[in-house]
């Protein structure tokens, strides 16, 4: 594909690229481990089951860390948390964003205004310092780390959902509905929502990766939840002990994280890319990529 | 705020000439009356500058609101001896229950509060039993150079590389610069710096790992000081910059490829203009402003990024001191960390909004 500057026609149906699926086909790998998790290793992540650092193999089929915990059960483990990030900090940013999105869309004026502003303020904010401070002082569970994660994410969604919905209410068909009486939660409900649901899908995706990174990275940070593994303290505990380079360990003990955290990123990014597409084609122009 | 279109043209001849660029002048701006023009120059500054301010102020409200709205909050397990936060050092403690000044009504707190801040005022470290503005003093620099040195490197090759990416467009060597640096974009920043420190570390061990400078030195020389600064300086800062260069690699790559087409670029062909000419100063030209606006917002990426980078290298810049204050949960620190790297990147893009409305003849023209 050469066409990068000359316009091409538009293809009117909305095709899920290649890259779409290799992405959607790693995360369901991730997703399948996590869900097998019980079936896959008999051991407790938080628990010491072996020798410490025994390397892969025998017993422990990805070796042990420092303190004798099994490495597989934990790599599973911080599969299952990122997940579960993914869902409930992803999914809650975004739930906040649209709804944020459209009330200042549909509401305009001063509205509007004050939900921009407090948008623009929060993206304004280098987002990691503002997490640690209100992490540190929210505590540390699952949960706690969700929602922190939420309420400080949802302002690009925002902004997505606010400047479709200003684009849908000067149509037609919308002033008509309101114009035959339908009611704000009917015209949300049956015009917007549909319009705006495949921005909100591809916008889900990408909050859900960007969930993912910051959880690892707070609880990379020591914020993380203590009574579970994650793939971020992995990486710390490993990084902490003192004779990681000195043995072979960091290949069965900071390796498997680190790559576990960035292929299942690169999942997470490359879903997005092939929903945008299908969402946008015109997207497709600039790219160099072939689908 | 900024004018989103170039101004319509009058002459033919302005397509010719480059009006569709929009480091372009127009001649349009040129015959405003000069005086108009300086006076819309400041109050667009001022607004800025007033805008900035209020941030700030809203960002110091915040904090100073935390610690009182938390549930089960900090400040009073302080105070509370069964409980595990409680400063069995005297001092300490009545050092911290001052700063806070919980005594007194709320709206007394704010205004001390504030005018601490500005003074320079950031509370009391409960784990290192000194002012947190010593410690803040004792490790911005090594951030700002770090971030600096980072968002410099990194502005550098994307635009190179974002210029060649899209000169070569639809070939290998644009394909391969795309999928890379699109893919490391997604790579977040402690695993990057994980990799180095196990590639340098284990493969290659030419980089010092830990640390800014050789513990217990003396230096021969200021040249000897700066080669072991620097040495100590490399994994990190190539772990920071390579975190950095996806986004403005694309926007450039973009805007350089919308130029490609335009009449101005055939004329500028015609006339036989030697290839660095066309690439640099007149596609590469029209990626500069929203290159500025990037760099803003990835002031804040690499304020996060070193975070994380400094971790892993145990560099002594604002990282180490958030990871130690993490574990002791000193909270002050963690404030005052939030507060001066805040301020550190608003400031930031003040000074790019600023340089903007002088780079860009149309921002303040109407």
């Amino acid at each position: 594909m050469t066409a990068a500057v000359d316009a091409q026609p538009a293809q009117r149906r909305a095709s899920f690229s290649r890259i779409g699926w290799v992405g959607v086909g790693i995360v369901g790998t991730v997703v399948a481990f996590a869900a097998g998790a019980p079936l896959l290793t008999p051991y407790r992540p938080t628990a010491p089951s072996g020798a410490p650092l025994a390397p892969p193999g025998g017993e422990h089929s990805l070796g042990t860390n420092a303190v004798g915990q099994d490495i597989a059960s934990q790599l599973l483990a911080g599969a299952q948390v990122s997940l579960l990030i993914a869902v409930i900090a992803g999914g809650g940013s975004l739930v906040i964003g649209a709804a944020v999105g459209v009330v200042a869309g549909w509401r305009g004026g001063h509205t509007d205004a004050v939900l921009m502003r407090v948008v623009d303020l929060l993206l304004a904010t280098p987002r990691l310092p503002l997490l640690i401070v209100v992490g540190a002082y929210v505590g540390a569970s699952l949960w706690a780390v969700a929602a922190v994660i939420a309420v400080t994410s949802w302002p690009p969604g925002a902004r997505v959902v606010r400047s479709q919905v200003l684009s849908l209410r000067g149509r037609t068909h919308l002033r008509a509905t309101v114009g035959f009486g339908a009611g704000t939660w009917h015209t949300l409900r049956r015009h917007i929502v549909p319009e705006v649901g495949l921005i909100l899908i591809a916008g889900l995706v990408s909050a859900a990766g960007r969930a993912v990174m910051i959880e690892a990275g707070l609880s990379f940070l020591g914020l993380g939840d203590p009574s579970r593994t994650s793939w971020g303290a992995m990486i710390r505990d490993a990084i902490d002990f003192g004779g990681l380079l000195y043995t072979d360990a960091w290949s069965w003990w900071l390796l498997p994280p680190v790559l576990a955290i960035t292929v299942l990123l690169l999942g997470f990014t490359f879903a997005g890319l092939g929903l945008e597409e299908a969402v946008n084609p015109a997207l497709r122009r600039h790219r160099a990529v072939p689908a | 705020m900024h004018a989103p279109k170039a101004l319509e043209s009058r002459h033919a001849l302005d397509e010719w000439s480059g009006a569709g660029n929009p480091a372009y002048r127009d001649p349009l701006v040129g015959s405003v009356p000069f005086r108009a023009r300086r006076r819309a120059a400041w109050r667009t500054a001022l607004w800025s500058v007033l805008q900035y301010l209020v941030t700030l102020l809203c960002l110091v409200t915040v904090v100073f609101l935390l610690p009182r709205v938390m549930p089960g909050d900090p400040l009073s397990a302080l105070q509370d001896p069964e409980s595990g936060l409680f400063f069995a050092d005297e001092q300490a403690r009545q050092e911290v229950l001052a700063y806070y000044g919980l005594d007194r009504p709320l709206p007394v707190q704010y205004i001390d509060y504030v005018t601490g801040v500005v003074q320079g005022d950031l509370g009391w470290s409960i784990s290192r039993n000194q002012p947190v503005s010593t410690l803040i003093a004792q490790h911005l620099p090594w951030t700002l150079l770090l971030m600096g040195l980072a968002l410099g490197l990194a502005s550098v090759f994307s635009f190179v590389a974002g210029v060649a990416a899209a000169w070569w467009r639809g070939g290998l060597r644009d394909r391969v610069l795309v999928s890379s640096l699109t893919g490391l974009q997604s790579v977040p920043e402690y695993a990057l710096a994980a990799a180095f420190l196990l590639l340098f570390g284990v493969l290659f061990p030419i980089f010092p790992l830990y640390g800014a400078r050789t513990m217990f030195v003396e230096y021969g020389s200021w040249l000897d000081a700066t080669g072991d600064v620097l040495a100590h300086l490399v994994l990190p800062l190539a772990a920071l910059t390579l975190s950095l260069l996806g986004a403005k690699f694309l926007l450039v790559r973009n805007s350089v490829l919308s130029a490609l087409g335009t009449e101005y670029m055939m004329l500028a062909r015609a006339k036989g203009l030697p290839e660095r000419l066309l690439k640099y100063r007149h596609a590469g030209r029209n990626a500069l402003l929203p290159f500025l606006t990037v760099l803003g917002i990835q002031a804040a990426f690499a304020v996060g990024g070193s975070i994380f980078v400094e971790a892993v290298f145990a560099y002594p810049g604002m990282g180490t001191l958030v990871l130690d204050a993490v574990e002791a949960r000193d909270y002050p620190v963690l404030e005052a960390v939030f507060l001066t790297l805040a301020a550190t990147v608003l400031t930031i893009n003040l000074l790019i909004e600023l340089l903007y409305a002088r780079l860009d003849p149309r921002v303040g023209a109407e």
